[in-house]
């Protein structure tokens, strides 16, 4: 399947509908889809050293999540958005990833939090897709 | 219940749904009730319905719209014996709330200075999106506002002893634990103490403009013509990051209490449990940062109008009201965890925790509009103890996505719109205007009539907008 995000517009939150091959694409689309979201512009190249996260989580949707709100807490902490993506790991109950970023002026706290509210990943007969909750 | 009310009442059974444990019932006339069906929030109040220890009813609100788990404009109330407490019953901005100030001023008296007065309060106090403000705490200081919110502050010479008196709790929390806040939750939020933050969060210089209730008005000290202050903010990332921590942890402990919910954002524990006690230590303690957050703010504003008006510029804060919080209270002879998202609480004049000042008419009640419309006062009313839990709508509600208002109209354009009414405007992003243009929202005066009519609150004075700083 090829990667793909379509944001769905809703009064009170931003829905993101992802599609992938894999779990770990799923998670690298994700990623960058909210980049575009806390940047307000398709990001430009990343800048600077390679960093590593590993996220867990009870279950595979758990694990989306928690990843999405490690990025929102580095873009908020560290006026860092992540917008180059390499899968390390990928499993139903953990993630890792190999990120590049760039540094903003100001921090785009835009995204509070990525949400459990109406979260979805389905396995598809060519690969994954999801849908994630973004509270603005 | 009265014929009048019966009519603004729109009840779902509690055998609407499978697993509803109490009904649920909205608050809104025919076109707003059309404008609620348009999105999922009726369903979010149902499964809010579904939750262990529920009592009552579950109630919608007339600004009712869809949230995260819980709708926005939603009111729960849970039995501390065997209920449970949501974090996603409180939202992740932990008691965003709103207050207000009054001025001895009329407003002509600010209007040759008025872009000059909105462009300095937007200079002293911070806004956008996640930007540090100008008092950055030590941890130990932190801790102290998380632990005494406002208080703490009157031994800052930020809060006056008497500004305690009227706010929600005192500003303060007893419940509050400190240890309960991640490092996380502490390092977003260690430089965000006077800031406004960004989304539809502001402050607004305004003018009385209408006075509903004369008498309810004069002992609030309002008069037609006077100049107000109303802030709107609430705990900023430190808030978002409590919630963040503790749906997380409630989502992994759930299935050990054996509670199975229709949609995980519900995530929750029993009150009493180990989990539960620590969120709610830790849902106080981002309260009182929020308090704290709308005192800094409400100082810097004293500052900048001591600066231009001299004494005649005083601000004396009226009431600071939370909408997004869980609350212990006694209704009905039981202790219930009582959950308002987006809903406002709108005590009456009986009710013990009614500040003394207002005794004789009602803790004050404030909803505001969007940029451009007109915001409310009213006071709370005891019959709303029974209709709602002593709870009220917080605004006027979406009715348009962000992108969809953005779209709709260009910031610039919205901008020059509201200069062209004369309100001064000051805001750092068109884009994020755009977002939060008035026909994104839906009609105040709507929401506040159904209030007033089916007895949640009552109208006290109308505010029109002067001047906005807009995060």
């Amino acid at each position: 399947m090829k990667p793909s995000v379509e944001l769905i517009e809703h009064p009170g939150e931003v829905r993101l509908h992802l599609q992938a091959a894999t779990l770990g694409e799923l998670a690298m689309v994700a990623g960058r889809a909210l980049a575009e979201l806390e940047l307000g512009h398709v990001p430009g190249p990343a800048r600077g050293p390679w960093r590593e996260v590993v996220v867990s989580g009870r279950d595979r949707e758990a694990t989306l999540v928690h990843w999405l709100n490690e990025l929102i807490y580095l873009a908020e902490t560290e006026r860092w958005v992540g917008v180059e993506f390499a899968v390390t790991r990928a499993t139903e109950t953990e993630l890792g990833m190999r990120l590049r970023g760039v540094v903003v002026d100001e921090a785009p706290a835009r995204v509070k939090a990525a949400t459990f509210h109406g979260l979805r990943i389905a396995v598809v007969s060519d690969g994954v897709e999801a849908d994630v909750v973004l509270d603005v | 219940m009265p014929v009048a009310q019966l009519e603004l009442v729109h009840e779902v059974a509690a055998t609407a749904q499978p697993g509803m444990r109490v009904p649920a019932r909205v608050y809104a006339d025919d076109e707003l009730w059309e404008q609620i069906g348009h999105d999922r929030s009726l369903a979010q109040l149902k499964n809010v319905a579904t939750l262990p220890g529920v009592t009552g009813a579950v109630y919608g609100m007339p600004d009712m719209h869809e949230g995260y788990g819980f709708p926005v404009g939603g009111v729960a109330a849970m039995r501390l014996s065997d209920g449970v407490i949501s974090p996603g019953g409180v939202g992740y901005d932990i008691n965003c709330g709103v207050r207000l100030l009054v001025s001895g001023l009329a407003a002509g008296r600010i209007q040759a200075k008025l872009h000059d007065l909105v462009h300095e309060i937007s200079r002293s106090v911070p806004s956008g999106a996640g930007r540090g403000g100008r008092l950055a705490l030590g941890a130990s200081e932190l801790d102290r506002v998380l632990a005494e919110g406002c208080r703490y502050l009157v031994e800052r010479d930020l809060a006056r002893p008497e500004d305690l008196e009227v706010i929600e709790a005192h500003g303060s929390l007893a419940g509050a634990d400190p240890w309960a806040v991640s490092a996380r939750a502490k390092t977003r939020g260690h430089d965000q103490l006077g800031t406004i933050g960004s989304g539809n969060h502001f402050v607004e210089v305004q003018a009385v403009d209408e006075v509903c209730d004369a008498a309810a008005a004069h002992v609030l000290g309002l008069a037609v013509g006077q100049v107000t202050v109303l802030i709107h903010t609430g705990s900023r990332g430190l808030g978002h990051q409590v919630c963040t921590d503790y749906v997380r942890l409630m989502d992994e402990v759930m299935p050990g209490y054996g509670i199975v919910l229709p949609d995980r954002e519900l995530a929750c524990a029993p009150f009493g449990s180990a989990e539960g006690r620590r969120y709610f230590g830790a849902m106080c303690a981002a309260a009182n940062f929020a308090w704290a957050n709308r005192q800094v703010i409400a100082q810097r504003v004293r500052d900048t109008f001591q600066r231009f008006f001299g004494d005649d510029g005083a601000l004396r804060l009226i009431y600071d009201v939370a909408h997004n919080m869980a609350k212990v209270e006694e209704h009905a002879g039981q202790r219930l965890c009582v959950h308002r998202k987006g809903a406002t609480r709108a005590f009456g004049p009986a009710h013990p925790e009614t500040p003394g000042p207002y005794r004789s008419v009602g803790q004050p009640v404030f909803i505001p509009g969007s940029m451009g419309t007109a915001s409310y006062v009213l006071v709370g009313t005891d019959e709303a103890l029974d209709l709602s839990f002593g709870s009220c709508c917080h605004g006027a509600g979406r009715r348009m996505s962000r992108h969809a208002a953005a779209r709709t109209k260009p910031g610039h354009e919205v901008r020059r719109e509201l200069e062209a009414q004369g309100i001064a405007v000051a805001c750092p992003s068109s884009g994020e205007l755009a977002e939060e243009a008035p026909f994104a929202y839906k009609d105040v005066e709507r929401v506040v009539n159904v209030v007033h009519r089916a007895g949640l609150a009552r109208k006290v004075a109308r505010l029109r907008p002067l001047g906005v700083v807009k995060g």
